[in-house]
């Protein structure tokens, strides 16, 4: 199992990680920087401070934000793919924006959606959105043209030839994708959560930080590595069972 | 019976037409083999994608018992030479593919008829495997199964033995002409290898350089014969195929 392995790599690195950590708070022993151990005793702690309604907001951000993300990037690339007007029409759209770093874009977002979540969800959805574009319409044109035949001459509708092929041959693609856009997500969240919000684990971050409060703003710190890392792990058993033909190796 | 009158095939790169095939007639009766052999660019894959559908722009007529050739109407099983196997779906629904795209009900007699041509074929214990763990010879082997659970109306397959080597592809060779004495399911298929069209083509046509026009067409005699090497005539036969392929390979 490959999601399997990946726990055991993760808690290799997580021990490493820590023994590290602990190594170099002790010989730094400033308060800035304190020891592990010392940060998740605290975070029981915390647990009863509401840490768990930050962590439920951006959830909901992150969510959102790549839900609408995929909605809008796989039908946009799909039309790009598969029709030569809208992609004569959206190719230099996409071209053009690609490159723009979409957080300069924060203030913009800002002005036209308010301080509320809409403008955080929009955001995420500008960064990710053009990766999602970009690997559809790649993965669809990535299609060899003998891959239609069989079902061509079983005389297959449009439909059938989506569902058997255009579908199945993308998803690795989108997966992949959707793994980068993950950690992506999460730093856009984070430096989102930093303006016009009370709630959020980027807010709770930047807020204990303010507070001089270190224990609480290292706990977040790992709260929300914690949350990356299980969204990695979805997409794995996602991709594990949708892609099965992909994982499995010979004998 | 398929009756092929006057097609020819054009192709247009770069506002060139390129004459492909043809003009070529011919008629095959139901409950035939044809055997196509010709040097390679002659057409031979055109002619079979005209057949299955797959291209739809060429003229003269192809009609299939008296209809205008539509794999829409006809079950037309077609075998490209890479086999056409889904990569993404197990050998099982591979061969299931042609019945779900025919939207056909999957009765017990259907069942009957798979696991019993599965099980001919030998590939019953692959059924769960996808296309990469198997060798060539057994998605060939899943390749043929497909085509006749559906039991078409006319087999089509492009150089289906050679991507195998010697040893698999005679066991194959055998296996699909014992398939064929079972259901006479009338067949057109291309190869390079007289041997092949000598054991495997109830009638050979032998087509000339591109444009591929039909050359000569042969009454095999020797159709299906067993140790073909030991009869005399297989001598004469090919000998004369020869004659007659570097002939029409020069016009």
């Amino acid at each position: 199992m490959k999601s399997l392995r990946k726990i055991k790599t993760f808690l290799q690195g997580f021990i490493l990680f820590n023994i590290l950590w602990y190594i170099i708070a002790s010989i730094i022993s400033m308060k800035v920087l304190p020891k592990p151990t010392d940060v998740y005793l605290n975070m029981n702690h915390l647990y009863g401070k509401s840490l768990y309604i930050h962590v439920l907001v951006s959830l909901y951000r992150i969510f959102s934000g790549l839900g609408i993300a995929l909605i809008l990037g796989i039908s946009i690339g799909l039309i790009m793919a598969y029709s030569n007007l809208g992609s004569k029409l959206l190719n230099p759209l996409v071209y053009f924006t690609y490159p723009i770093p979409k957080t300069a874009l924060l203030p913009v977002v800002m002005l036209l959606f308010g301080l509320g979540n809409s403008s955080k969800i929009i955001l995420i959805v500008f960064i990710l959105v053009f990766q999602v574009i970009v690997a559809v319409k790649d993965a669809v044109l990535n299609i060899s043209p003998e891959t239609y035949h069989p079902l061509t001459s079983l005389g297959a509708s449009k439909l059938q030839v989506f569902i058997n092929i255009t579908v199945p041959a993308i998803l690795p693609a989108l997966l992949t994708n959707l793994r980068l856009s993950i950690g992506t997500a999460l730093s856009i969240l984070f430096f989102s959560e930093g303006y016009g919000t009370q709630y959020g684990i980027g807010y709770y971050i930047l807020d204990s930080w303010m507070r001089i409060d270190y224990m609480a703003m290292y706990a977040g710190i790992v709260v929300i590595s914690l949350l990356g890392f299980a969204l990695f792990i979805l997409i794995d058993i996602i991709e594990e069972t949708l892609c099965k033909w992909k994982a499995t190796s010979t004998n | 019976m398929l009756e092929i009158d006057e097609l020819s095939v054009s192709y247009l790169p770069d506002k060139k037409a390129v004459h492909a095939l043809g003009p070529i007639s011919l008629k095959v009766d139901s409950s035939d083999i044809y055997a196509l052999i010709g040097p390679s660019g002659c057409g031979k894959s055109t002619l079979l994608h005209v057949l299955s559908g797959i291209i739809k722009d060429y003229q003269g007529q192809v009609t299939l018992n008296g209809k205008k050739i539509n794999p829409k109407k006809h079950d037309i099983g077609f075998i490209p030479q890479n086999f056409g196997l889904l990569a993404w779906k197990t050998v099982y629904k591979n061969c299931l593919l042609s019945l779900r795209i025919k939207e056909k009900a999957i009765t017990s007699s259907h069942i009957e008829r798979i696991d019993y041509i599965m099980d001919k074929l030998n590939i019953t214990s692959l059924r769960d495997r996808y296309p990469r763990e198997l060798s060539g010879g057994q998605k060939q082997r899943a390749a043929i199964a497909r085509s006749f659970i559906m039991s078409p109306d006319l087999l089509l397959m492009d150089e289906p033995f050679s991507a195998l080597d010697a040893l698999t592809r005679e066991e194959a060779q055998e296996l699909f002409v014992d398939m064929w004495n079972q259901y006479k399911t009338t067949t057109v298929f291309s190869t390079h290898s007289i041997e092949e069209a000598i054991y495997m083509g109830k009638k050979i046509v032998i087509m000339s350089h591109c444009p591929g026009t039909i050359v000569e067409i042969i009454d095999n005699p020797l159709f299906n014969t067993k140790n073909l090497r030991e009869h005399n005539e297989f001598h004469k036969l090919s000998a004369h195929l020869r004659n007659v392929v570097k002939k029409g390979w020069k016009l």
